[in-house]
């Protein structure tokens, strides 16, 4: 990408940024009128969750770009040797994560 | 634990980050670093876009949008849904912050710096009670990951030649298996009925709704953890009345 006064990576990044900021800043503009002990403080973290996990199936079952690629069958199957090595190694993120993503690796080496 | 001060608290929220979360942030942002740089962008604006973007999932969005020759405002949308989960992250995050949080530029600047790990780590029991020890935490774990993230997105940028593509795709993978066991390991009972209900209301509204699923996600979702969380709690209050 060429860099002058025009750059349009650099304006696509921008956009990016503003368009991540703007839910930061709409949530510290909300945040000072809850009670951290309140109802509504408890639904917010609820819907965090929530979200977290949408973000998750959306990210492992329907990917768009390079990891569409890969078979929803490997994915899937990658994730869920991640978490079994994790309870199976009473709950080690770390090896859980590596055998899940070193599962992946292998599995899309050998496919293609 | 709560009478940590805040210097003791930026200690531990720094080295609570040097682990794990550095590692999986080191990997999936050489990832990402490699992705930026196949996209078209500069290795300035891959590291700018790590630091203040700061979410990789919208991130990744961004990539492969741009480099597909999407148009600027698909990019917004798209990179504006995958990062909507700052909004009520922020809203659940910050009022624990108490005092510590009380001008405007004080809570924007939290909420830049948190992220879905940042976010994690804090929720969970073992991270400090007292508003100014969080505070002190969060912003030692967040800075320790944004320099962990900024300069391997600029070594993925770098060696973007050099990674074989099934290496490449697996950095890729490895934000959601990380954020997948993260959410595995939730103890909290309404968290973790939030969770489930997410993953369950999640596929279809995902498929149905491209543009607007994650928030009908969320609301539904976090609304059922939530309901069972308080109907819970009013039965065991009602256990201990004596």
């Amino acid at each position: 990408m060429t860099d002058g006064a025009t750059d349009p990576a650099l304006t696509v990044v921008i956009v990016a940024i503003l368009a991540s900021f703007v839910w930061r800043a709409l949530g510290a503009v909300l945040a000072h009128r809850i009670n951290p002990e309140g109802r509504v403080f408890r639904w917010f973290t609820c819907v965090s969750y929530a979200v977290l996990a949408g973000l998750l199936t959306r990210l492992l079952i329907l990917p768009m770009g390079d990891l569409a690629s890969v078979d929803l069958t490997i994915r899937v199957a990658a994730a869920g040797v991640g978490v079994a090595v994790f309870f199976l190694t009473r709950r080690n993120l770390l090896v859980g994560v590596v055998a899940g993503t070193g599962g992946f690796a292998l599995a899309v080496a050998l496919t293609t | 634990m709560s009478d940590i001060d805040f210097k003791t608290a930026l200690r531990r929220g720094a080295r609570d980050a040097i682990g794990i979360p550095a590692i999986i942030l080191i990997g999936s942002m050489t990832g990402y670093g490699a992705l930026a740089h196949d996209s078209g962008f500069g290795v300035g604006l891959a590291v700018l876009s790590t630091v203040l973007i700061w979410g990789l999932p919208g991130q990744i969005a961004m990539a492969e949008l741009y480099s597909a020759g999407a148009d600027l405002l698909a990019i917004a949308i798209a990179v504006a849904m995958a990062n909507m989960r700052f909004f009520p992250m922020a809203v659940s995050l910050l009022p624990t912050f108490g005092a510590h949080s009380d001008t405007r530029l004080g809570r924007v600047m939290q909420a830049q710096l948190m992220s879905a790990t940042s976010w994690a780590y804090i929720m969970r029991s073992t991270a400090p009670r007292a508003a100014h020890a969080r505070v002190g935490y969060h912003i030692g774990f967040a800075a320790v990951c944004l320099i962990c993230a900024a300069a391997s997105t600029a070594l993925g940028h770098y060696g973007a030649s050099g990674l074989p593509q099934p290496l490449a795709l697996a950095l890729l993978f490895l934000n959601a298996c990380f954020l997948l066991i993260l959410l595995v390991d939730v103890r909290e009972h309404p968290a973790l009925v939030s969770i489930a209900s997410g993953v369950v209301v999640g596929i279809p509204a995902n498929i149905a709704l491209p543009d607007t699923g994650l928030i009908v996600t969320g609301v539904v979702g976090g609304t059922i953890g939530f309901l069972v969380g308080e109907w819970r709690g009013r039965a065991q209050m009602d256990e201990e009345r004596p």
